[in-house]
């Protein structure tokens, strides 16, 4: 037999031993079951003064499939009541409002800020997304994401990709995003400016409105040491569309007293007894955010700090610094405590108050939310991993958002008023994560 | 511009660190679950919920990078 | 005779000869300090040494893991299968451990036990001096000595296309140095 006719002889043995599989001798475990890991967290999150109250429930599932791929399933429902400020300010008469709906009216006492309570939502949220290895260094990521509450339906698709350089050390991630939402306000949305009217008048209003948002991020991972790991991210993002709030108003103020006009429901009707303009945002804003975050472990305890710095063509510009630090507590317990303060100037369309007799500003809107604003939270904490390797996990958060308007805004009696509706929320969160 | 230069400064200065870095074998605190970028993201979607309805800006944070460097 | 320095394989596979004198001398006295500083390759010192000529005559598979590594989990399973299936034909598998902390290597190995020799390289000598690009590695010399392969990661799906490597190997003869022209 010639060496070439053993060298074949023993290919075919070869490959029949591999189709055959294993063979007689001790079996091995080389497969690993599949595995699926769910992280589920019930979030309660309370404003003080009967504001707004929200009740959580998510559970994110990860499947893993072979080689570094994976499946990633998020639903989450949450339950959205209580009351939050309209953007009329407070005056020295008691105020009724219409409310969003036109059917009926709620009313503030004198000298308060009025507060919308007549919102009860339900959103139900789910994204899906799908993620594997390309070509040993890359990974692709695709994803879509839905969400659909009582007045607005949203729906995006999202790709992302990844590059890993210098043996890995380095990663540069790039992802495109790309979302339309439907905005379907109670009462219909109201046309920018128009005046808020009595009861079962429609005429301000009008029907359901869209807006898309495009969104690019660039980042840049990079490890620094063997405990230290560095993140950076630009950010760009370009919405259009519909971006006012259907619900938010301006009060319509007299320019000496700063007291809202008053105004005086038809006959037989109820309505309001100010004058309220709906509010009017440009329909188009770009953002653009630098973002950093840098993770370090001391001898098992970790420390996590970002920074984002973000900026827009609505002259917002915002600064978040948040930290966190993980400190064990013996083999399977950990104490994480979190600070976190951000800050805000003001859209350059704020408005405290609309001045009767003034030109109507291109755009305004009262919405506190895009004062100038700070907001500090502190939160603790606990987690425990069981014997099974499953971790549960609670914490508590405190949230503290104060804000103020400029006093080239403040006009006569409303300075003696509030004028920002400061916030004091709590955070509670019960997490369990398990693998099956 | 408040943004393009910062960014083109911190892009530089990562150009010049191709060399920083580990061994790939001396990843064993950057593989742990902790020290993961995103090691919570139900906690970080939660948080970005909240603070997407009570403030003006939002997101940033991205994904990947660091970790074990396996595969 | 020369105590098989890996780098000569590696100068071969993968740089531009030249600098390969000057690497080997080097590479010399890092196993010299190596085999001053640890015991022989059979103990449990705090950091072994390699001594690949040993197994001239047979296929050797250098494994470098971690208990940190998730594919690791995927990979010693694996080659303990090989190991079971093709040890008798001259298939010899070595592990390379190189967690700093030993207890964490051992404890992977209850959960999943390797059935082959482990070297324990805590301060990446060892991974070091063979040039290890990435977590898992593993490194497949012929029965002349000399580097047949590398790989980088372990995935499932590259599973067979490894197997046949290895049965290519083990095809030729045990007493011959040459290496096998391809067919």
């Amino acid at each position: 037999m010639s060496a070439k006719d053993t060298r074949i002889g023993s290919a075919i043995a070869a490959a029949t031993c591999t189709l055959l599989g294993t063979t007689t001798t001790a079996p091995v475990v080389a497969e690993e079951a599949a595995n699926w890991e769910f992280d589920s967290a019930l979030l309660y999150y309370g404003e003080s003064d009967g504001r707004v109250t929200d009740l959580s429930a998510s559970i994110l599932a990860r499947r893993d499939f072979d080689d570094d791929r994976f499946l990633n399933l998020d639903l989450a429902v949450d339950t959205l009541t209580g009351a939050s400020p309209s953007g009329a300010i407070s005056t020295g008469a008691p105020q009724t409002f219409t409310s969003p709906s036109g059917d009926a009216v709620y009313t503030t006492a004198a000298g308060e800020i009025p507060f919308d309570d007549t919102f009860l939502d339900t959103r139900f949220a789910l994204n899906v997304s799908w993620s594997q290895p390309f070509a040993r260094l890359y990974t692709l990521t695709a994803g879509l994401g839905f969400s659909t509450e009582y007045d607005y339906q949203h729906m995006g698709a999202n790709f992302g990709v990844t590059r890993d350089f210098n043996r890995r050390n380095t990663t540069l991630s790039a992802a495109l995003a790309y979302s339309q939402d439907d905005i379907d306000p109670v009462g219909g949305a109201p046309i920018g400016f128009a005046q808020m009217l009595d009861v079962g008048d429609d005429s301000g209003k009008g029907g359901s409105e869209s807006k898309d948002v495009l969104d690019l991020l660039l980042g840049v991972t990079q490890v620094l040491g063997r405990a230290t790991v560095l993140r950076v991210n630009y950010s760009y993002s370009d919405s259009s569309g519909y971006l006012t709030d259907p619900y938010k108003f301006l009060s319509v103020v007299d320019p000496l007293t700063g007291d809202t006009l008053a105004r005086t429901p038809g006959p037989g009707s109820q309505g309001p007894t100010g004058v309220y303009l709906y509010e009017n945002r440009p329909d188009s804003r770009r953002k653009q955010s630098l973002f950093a975050e840098l993770k370090h472990d001391f001898s098992g305890k970790v420390l996590g700090v970002s920074y984002r710095f973000a900026t827009d063509d609505w002259s917002v510009d915002s600064h978040t610094l948040d930290a966190r630090f993980r400190w064990p507590l013996g083999q399977s317990s950990y104490l994480e405590p979190h600070f976190r303060y951000y800050m805000q100037t003001a859209a350059e369309f704020y408005r405290f108050s609309l001045v009767d007799g003034q030109a109507l500003p291109e755009f305004a809107s009262a919405d506190p939310r895009l004062a100038d604003l700070d907001g500090i939270t502190f939160g603790l904490k606990f987690g425990h991993k069981t014997a099974s390797r499953n971790e549960w996990s609670a914490r508590v958060e405190l949230y503290r958002q104060t804000g103020s308007v400029a006093s080239d805004q403040i006009i006569g009696n409303q300075a003696g008023r509030p004028q920002f509706p400061d916030l004091d929320a709590v955070i509670a969160q019960l997490s369990y994560r398990f693998k099956l | 511009m408040r943004i393009i230069f910062p960014l083109l400064v911190i892009a530089f200065g990562l150009a010049g660190c191709t060399t920083l870095g580990v061994q790939p074998w001396e990843r064993e605190v950057l593989a742990r679950e902790d020290m993961q970028l995103d090691a919570n993201p139900v906690d970080a979607a939660l948080d970005d919920h909240i603070y997407f309805s009570k403030e003006a800006s939002s997101g940033g944070r991205g994904f990947g990078g660091g970790g074990c460097g396996c595969n | 005779m020369d105590p098989y320095p890996p780098d000569h394989r590696v100068a071969r596979c993968e740089r531009a000869p030249g600098s390969s004198a000057l690497r080997r001398w080097f590479l010399f006295a890092l196993l010299l300090a190596a085999v001053s500083v640890g015991s022989p390759m059979a103990g449990f010192a705090a950091e072994d040494t390699l001594d690949l000529a040993q197994y001239r005559g047979r296929v050797v598979v250098v494994d470098f893991w971690a208990s940190w590594c998730t594919p690791c989990r995927r990979s010693i399973p694996w080659l303990n299968e090989m190991r079971a299936k093709y040890g008798d034909r001259g298939l010899v598998i070595i592990g390379v451990n190189v967690d700093k902390d030993r207890r964490e290597a051992e404890r992977f190995l209850k959960e999943v036990p390797a059935e082959f020799g482990i070297v324990y390289d805590p301060n990446g000598r060892l991974a070091t001096s063979y040039q290890i690009e990435g977590m898992p590695s593993s490194l497949v010399f012929g029965r002349d000595g000399e580097l047949a392969a590398r790989h980088l990661g372990f995935q499932n799906a590259n599973r067979p296309e490894y197997e046949v490597l290895l049965g290519k190997l083990l095809k030729v003869a045990p007493a011959s140095a040459a290496t096998d022209a391809a067919p």
